[in-house]
């Protein structure tokens, strides 16, 4: 069976860009206590931006850089003129103002670009194919894995070992008492979630060559990322990764080994890690 | 709950339901098909609205019951020989009141964020579930409805016709709707609303507080089962859009547009929803960017909705604050 190696790597490669959407959305949640509706739009924009920088320059390494900075400055704007209005009301009018986001941005989409998928194609040695311990595999998918594993670790790098992964931390904790220190708490939340929609910009900008960009991939990806942060436990980024590997590999075995369930699988999981552990695997409770 | 808000309601109630009957009097054809279809979907819209305004659970999947209810009628027609219309309703219903307790089982677990983001998820299962089980649902091609006629015993009505199948309906969901209103008067409506507003308090006053939200979100389940029914009775037809989480959120920007905060907003909101999506679909195919649009808006500055927007207007003409609804529009904008 040369297959299950083949299909091994498929879920790491899948795996690899449903971390990097899901940790974002872990991030914003723990940090912010927002859970972020619109992240997947994020996602879908980065996509479709890097169609457009694409069509125009034919560079894809340009638009990896263009298109997260892109989303950050939208992130911004969005939680300094419409999230930060919102704040007073509740938890139940930040998720409906990011719901209702989601749903513009997925409107507007199919407006600009049209609702039908586009093929995004790169060119250079990243379309080619490697040899690897004697099977023949797409580069484009170790090169996602890769990137996933670089961001994965400079994040964590950034949370758990510099001041502003201190501040940030105390800020959820106790945002009153880090104002009170002279730390300019509303900047610091500004940035988190900036810097969460850059990470899901980037993640789609790499998935858009893998996965075809059509207006529905946001809602796709965000049901999944859903599960993942339900499975992982909330506001944990170990449970993120380890639920992310869990989904991706259960995806792609899933497609091998019983296609028309396969769908359905990692929704049997989620409902039964409800059952057995509601918090997710590695929440607190 | 004093006589005069009843008597106050009543004259709301049989005033609408006066306006009902008279529509096809007035209407052509094409106007009745639309007053059918909001309707239906203001009972969703209660439906969705004793979550969301009642107990301030926010569902994004309500629409998992509405495609239930609306694939389980189409199926019972299908298959069993000569079913009446109200035993398919019947059955729907019954499906649907099981599924939402099941469901709310376990998705009642949790509050707030989380919840909402697994009524998502669940949902999503129920899309896949529909969409891939062929032999069963149609899955893509979706399931012809025949509406059977009714049977009165001395007489049989013919439920093809369009103004028939509109006073069926402007009966047997207003009935329901009234049967809404009732509930949210009762001591489990009022729990409900208390436990939204404190439940440390209703706990320790002795109220299973879990309970009681399953109860309700069995019976919205139900409801919006009930909805999905008449969904697939109208348009002689079942698709996946009916068990898709837009349908969903078609739900919520009804009861969102029309107002939380009170019991009729839904109502106005189903219909302004309706009316609008089809007057704009006339010059754009755009619509669901204004919806969006409209709704952000109403996020943003308008928090209580159209009827919210009433009440205040009402409160500042009258110079007073009006007795009704006053509690929960508040409860709302907390």
């Amino acid at each position: 069976m040369s297959d299950i190696p083949v299909f091994f790597l498929h879920g790491l490669a899948y795996a690899g860009l449903l971390f990097l959407v899901s940790s974002g959305l872990t991030l914003v949640f723990g940090m912010m206590n927002v859970l972020n509706f619109a992240h997947a739009a994020f996602y879908m924009l980065g996509a479709y931006f890097s169609y457009t920088v694409l069509r125009i320059t034919g560079n894809f390494w340009l638009s990896i850089i263009i298109c997260p900075i892109l989303l950050f400055l939208i992130g911004a704007l969005v939680e300094r003129f419409l999230l930060r209005r919102v704040h007073a009301f509740g938890h139940l009018h930040e998720l409906l103002l990011t719901f209702g986001l989601a749903y513009i941005i997925t409107e507007s989409v199919k407006w600009i670009w049209g609702n039908y998928p586009l093929a995004v194609s790169i060119g250079g040695f990243l379309s080619g194919q490697v040899d690897l311990f004697g099977l023949t595999y797409p580069i484009y998918r170790l090169f996602i894995l890769l990137c996933a594993v670089i961001v994965g670790l400079i994040m964590c790098f950034v949370i758990y070992k510099t001041k502003v992964g201190v501040i940030v931390r105390a800020a959820v904790n106790d945002s009153e008492m880090v104002n009170a220190l002279g730390i300019n708490v509303s900047s610091v939340f500004m940035n988190v979630f900036a810097a969460g929609a850059a990470l899901s910009g980037f993640a789609g900008v790499i998935a858009g060559p893998l996965l075809t960009t059509y207006p529905n991939m946001a809602n796709e990806i965000l049901i999944d990322a859903f599960v993942v942060i339900v499975v992982g436990g909330f506001g944990s980024l170990g449970g993120a990764l380890l639920a992310s590997l869990i989904i991706g590999e259960l995806q792609s075995f899933g497609v091998l080994l019983i296609p028309k369930l396969s769908m359905a699988l990692i929704y049997m999981l989620m409902a039964a890690v409800l059952v057995i552990k509601p918090s997710g695997l590695f929440g607190e409770e | 709950m004093d006589k005069k808000q009843y008597t106050n309601f009543g004259i709301w109630g049989i005033f609408i339901l006066l306006m009902g009957f008279v529509v096809p009097v007035f209407f052509p054809a094409y106007r009745v098909i639309l007053v059918t279809e909001a309707i239906i979907f203001s009972l969703f819209a209660i439906s969705y609205n004793l979550l969301l305004g009642y107990a301030g659970l926010l569902s994004f999947g309500h629409a998992m019951f509405f495609g239930t209810g609306a694939y389980v009628t189409a199926i019972a027609l299908g298959h069993i020989e000569g079913l009446p219309i109200l035993g398919a309703v019947f059955i729907a219903i019954l499906a649907t009141t099981a599924t939402g307790f099941i469901i709310g089982s376990l998705l009642l677990r949790h509050k707030g964020s989380y919840f909402a983001l697994l009524t998502l998820a669940f949902n999503a299962l129920f899309y896949v579930i529909a969409t891939k089980w062929h032999s069963i649902t149609g899955g893509d091609d979706g399931l012809s409805v025949t509406r059977p006629d009714l049977s009165l015993g001395f007489t049989t009505l013919n439920m093809s016709d369009i103004t028939t199948f509109y006073y069926f309906t402007l009966i047997i969901v207003g009935l329901a709707i009234l049967f809404c209103w009732y509930f949210t008067k009762t001591a489990m409506g009022r729990t409900v609303l208390l436990i939204r507003e404190n439940e440390e308090r209703m706990k320790f006053l002795g109220y299973n507080t879990n309970i009681s939200r399953l109860y309700l979100f069995t019976f919205t389940g139900a409801l919006a089962g009930f909805a999905g029914s008449f969904y697939a009775l109208f348009f002689q037809f079942t698709s996946i859009t009916a068990i898709s989480i837009d349908m969903g959120t078609a739900a919520l920007l009804m009861a969102f547009i029309g107002g939380t905060g009170t019991f009729i907003g839904p109502i106005l909101g189903a219909f302004v929803y309706i009316f609008l999506q089809d007057f704009l679909s006339d010059f754009t195919d755009r619509w669901p960017l204004i919806m969006g649009l409209i709704f952000i808006l109403m996020v943003l500055y308008i928090p209580g909705g159209l009827s919210g927007l009433f009440l205040s207007i009402k409160e500042r003409l009258s110079g007073r604050r009006a007795a009704t609804g006053q509690t929960e529009t508040e409860g709302q904008n907390r």
